[in-house]
């Protein structure tokens, strides 16, 4: 049984991971700004942006949650073969984060292919209802899979070596780290903070961002492997 | 009459003050600005676009967006920073 205390650090990074990939940031900003653009009441760009938090939220409940009960039923738990290839996953998103997340040049541009990014600035922008914004704050996740896929899978596995009364604790927990960087944003702008400084920050940080992440992710599977792979050698 | 060619059309586009005037108006809304700052620095850039237009009868949608940015920095920086960011966010 992995230590409770390793398992929480564990899932603990892996959720701070999954909380720098900034699709859902952008889009929620597209979303913030484009509704003040058209003269929304404050109420109505509130219930759109919690809308959206609470759809991406909903989602990487789902996804960890599916994700955690299929790795219960098939496949066994403390398996240096398995282990190993969570390593091997972390560190390939790694740097694959590292060389392909941000376009080079100007602004934020994400690794997702323009055309389907002009389609999710149109749909964005097309948001009327909040449960258009909830289902657009799923779509964000899932739009995001080929990367939070590591910090996802890492979590679930550690999370099937707990006890069953800390499996819904560390679910939760993981949701919860996952969303802060979207519930600061969602803060932010219901705050009233202008939205060109938000995107003027997150210019400014990318680089950071994307090394923090890819060193992280590096770091988080060099550990895995070293503890459950060959720690279990010893 | 001022030809616009979009980024990715082939086809031309006619200019319209209307629409960069709404877009302006619209990109320092996004900033909080108030409507009659809104207003007026939309006027300003619509009119130094103009001027800049009056000699040249065929622009890029992106020269439109440049020269209108500079002036609208003059006006509302913030409102600029962000209208220049508009295809770049995600």
């Amino acid at each position: 049984m992995i230590d409770l205390y390793i398992a929480f650090a564990i899932i603990g990074l892996a959720a701070l991971i999954h909380a720098s990939f900034q699709l859902g940031v952008s889009m929620l900003t597209l979303l913030s700004g484009h509704s003040l653009s058209i003269k929304r009441s404050e109420l109505r760009i509130f219930r759109l942006t919690t809308s959206f938090v609470m759809g991406a939220g909903t989602m990487t409940l789902l996804l960890l949650a599916i994700t955690v009960l299929t790795f219960r039923y098939l496949i066994p738990v403390h398996n240096p073969l398995i282990w190993s290839i969570v390593s091997g996953l972390l560190i390939g998103i790694g740097f694959a984060v590292l060389f392909t997340y941000y376009r080079a040049g100007r602004g934020t541009m994400l690794w997702i292919p323009r055309g389907f990014a002009d389609f999710l600035t149109r749909r964005t922008k097309a948001t009327r209802r909040s449960a258009e914004s909830f289902s657009l704050g799923l779509t964000s996740v899932i739009s995001e899979l080929l990367f939070i896929a590591a910090p996802l899978v890492v979590s679930a596995y550690v999370i099937i070596h707990l006890p069953a009364a800390w499996q819904l604790v560390a679910i939760l927990g993981y949701v919860a780290i996952s969303l802060s960087s979207l519930l600061i944003v969602w803060g932010l702008l219901g705050y009233g903070r202008k939205i060109s400084r938000i995107q003027r920050w997150r210019e400014q940080n990318k680089t950071f961002l994307q090394y923090i992440s890819a060193i992280s992710l590096v770091t988080l599977g060099a550990f895995t492997y070293v503890n459950e792979v060959i720690g279990g050698l010893i | 009459m001022t030809h616009i060619i979009k980024r990715g059309a082939r086809e031309y586009e006619s200019y319209s003050r209307e629409k960069l005037h709404r877009s302006i108006v619209a990109v320092c809304r996004s900033v909080h600005a108030s409507e009659g700052s809104a207003e007026t620095a939309a006027t300003a850039t619509c009119d130094a676009v103009d001027t800049w237009l009056k000699s040249r009868p065929e622009v890029t949608s992106g020269d439109i967006r440049r020269i209108a940015a500079k002036t609208l920095k003059i006006h509302n920086p913030d409102a600029a920073y962000y209208y220049t960011q508009h295809k770049h966010i995600m």
